[in-house]
């Protein structure tokens, strides 16, 4: 598994690089060319509106990694709540109460929900974040809630109630605590699934400006000059695509990880 | 009442449930978000005639429960409302936007089993060795990528350096069975994710199956391998498959939009993206009802498959 490991810190390790390096080493906006032209001073050529390729791909990683970072940190700090709460609660109701609309919430496919949002809104890059979070609530909430209730059960649990230990510190304090390990774990997998959504929507127009430096938009953008210009297209589809799989194949590894530590 | 009728009976609840909270979510989604919608969905035009014919045609001067009551009511007849931008019936969009979605997903799902569960048996069968190590891998890797850079380099690989197939089903019309070369791009796209995830699943579903005791039980027997593999192990492999399968319809949704987008098919994506761009409300409601309500029926059919093949697995209800 360390050569997994390896390969996904290699693989998501170049357009990392790219997205949080690049703004800075990056020109700043140059004179404009005639749109899609390959050479002159341009190492991939020019883009749509006559813009430097590589420039442009120095400045569109920041976009979608800050995006998904904000949206994943955005679910689990609706999600822990939630899901200690509704785990450490002794009354059913609350419960259900907090956990039943999320069952229904799971039912409507991420991508529409978005979609229906942007139909009557325009999302900026904030409200993306938002959307997206809002879309990876249920799941999280649900696992969080599962290892809470695992922990929960515990004789420690029972032990610091009778020592009258107050709720906030055995929620935080024990239970919170151990939980991290499963939110490590499974902070990698929704990571990926967020960069995917994240990715996705701003191909199609979500919570971006049209003409915005962002990989996902360079693709939808520059796809009228494929034939002319295609490293306007390839250059950002293919960092998009290793950015994915790294993060998906580090993901694994600490999962890998986990399992082994976990069972003997 | 206990045993499977009564978890049956749970489960059709939970879709009734979601089928009635979709509705619910898509209308307050759309509509009683807070401000004026229909000065919202002049967005560019903010001119005050656009902004009464909108709250005309959309009847914003009533309380939204009424207005609530009425669309569901509509729902029911079968009556999904009528377009903001053209006027025409929202059901016209729907039925001309069917035929190459249904196409690209049935094309989707008829290859995806084969492929997803023949993966899946194969790196099992090599468990621990290169061809295992290559399927998983690979499957890891795939599984992750959004459709429009894997189906963009597609393009760019298939259709522009080897020319092998059209780079885009622009001329082709609906009726893409005709030309099946302008189906393989975006079926192979279409297939990436739930291909591999399916045959991550069968994998891990299969390896601990033939660990058990009842396969060994099986083999001491002297029950043939191929027997053990299929007749015994592939079904218990297959349940928790079947449940991601539906759940994949998630993807495959996602996947259809992203698509018929990259590839300019006119299908259901495309009439949504279109209404999505110009905000024509009563469309995106209808096409979110009908995506929305599929996805819980397959859920709720794939659930209930599943408890056929492993009747004592409790799956979610």
């Amino acid at each position: 598994m360390k050569s997994r490991f390896a390969l996904g810190a290699v693989v998501a390790g170049v357009p990392l690089a790219l997205a949080l390096v690049g703004p800075w080493v990056a020109g700043g906006p140059g004179p404009r060319a005639a749109s899609f032209t390959l050479g002159g001073g341009h190492p991939l050529g020019t883009d749509f509106v006559g813009r430097d390729v590589w420039d442009q791909v120095l400045l569109g990683g920041r976009s979608v990694v800050l995006v998904a970072l904000a949206a994943t940190a955005v679910a689990y700090l609706v999600a822990f709540p939630l899901g200690v709460v509704s785990a450490l609660t002794h009354r059913a109701w609350l419960e259900e109460l907090l956990m039943r609309p999320l069952d229904v919430l799971l039912a409507v496919p991420s991508l529409l929900m978005i979609l229906l949002v942007a139909a009557v809104l325009t999302p900026g890059a904030a409200g993306l974040a938002l959307l997206v979070a809002l879309v990876n609530i249920p799941d999280a909430a649900r696992i969080v809630r599962a290892a809470a209730a695992e922990a929960a059960s515990r004789p420690a649990v029972e032990a610091l109630r009778m020592q009258g230990e107050t709720w906030w510190r055995t929620a935080v304090g024990y239970v919170g605590r151990c939980l991290t390990r499963t939110l490590v774990a499974d902070a990698g997998v929704r990571l990926t699934g967020v960069l995917y959504l994240v990715a996705t929507a701003a191909f199609l127009g979500v919570g971006v400006e049209p003409d915005a430096a962002d990989w996902a938009v360079m693709v939808d953008r520059n796809r009228t000059g494929l034939f002319v210009q295609p490293w306007a297209v390839v250059v950002p589809a293919l960092l998009i695509v290793a950015l994915t799989m790294g993060v998906n194949l580090l993901a694994d590894a600490g999962l890998e990880k986990r399992r082994r530590t976990w069972t003997p | 009442m206990t045993g499977p009728r009564s978890w049956i009976a749970r489960r059709l609840l939970l879709g009734a449930a979601q089928t009635a909270a979709v509705v619910l979510l898509v209308f307050a989604l759309t509509e009683a978000l807070p401000g004026d919608a229909a000065v919202a969905l002049a967005g560019d035009q903010p001119d005050p005639e656009r902004i009464a014919a909108i709250r005309e045609a959309m009847d914003l001067d009533r309380p939204a429960l009424e207005r609530l009551a009425d669309w569901t009511a509509g729902l029911a007849r079968g009556d999904l409302g009528t377009s903001l931008a053209s006027g025409r019936p929202v059901g016209t969009y729907i039925a001309d936007g069917f035929g190459p979605t249904l196409l690209l997903a049935a094309l989707t799902v008829a290859l995806l089993v084969p492929t997803g569960v023949g993966l899946g048996v194969l790196a099992a069968r090599h468990e621990g060795r290169f061809t295992d190590r290559l399927v998983s891998s690979l499957t890891l890797g795939v599984y992750a990528v959004p459709e429009f850079a894997f189906g963009v380099l597609l393009v760019t690989v298939l259709a522009l350096r080897l020319g092998w197939v059209p780079p885009t089903a622009v001329g082709y019309g609906t009726d893409l069975l005709a030309h099946p070369a302008a189906l393989v791009i975006p079926v192979l796209v279409l297939l990436s994710r739930p291909v591999c995830s399916l045959a991550r699943l069968v994998r891990a579903g299969m390896i601990d199956a033939l660990d058990s005791p009842y396969a060994a039980h099986a083999r001491r027997y002297g029950v043939p391998g191929v027997r053990v593999r299929y007749g015994h192990a592939l079904p218990n492999a297959l349940a928790p498959a079947t449940q991601q399968l539906a759940r994949t319809v998630d993807w495959l949704l996602c996947g259809v939009i992203v698509v018929e987008a990259l590839y300019v098919i006119p299908g259901l994506g495309t009439v949504l993206m279109n209404a999505v761009a110009e905000r024509d409300v009563p469309v995106v409601q209808g096409l979110a009802v009908v995506f929305g309500v599929t996805t819980v029926v397959l859920n709720l059919g794939a659930d209930l498959v599943a408890r056929r093949f492993a009747p004592r697995t409790e799956a979610a209800a």
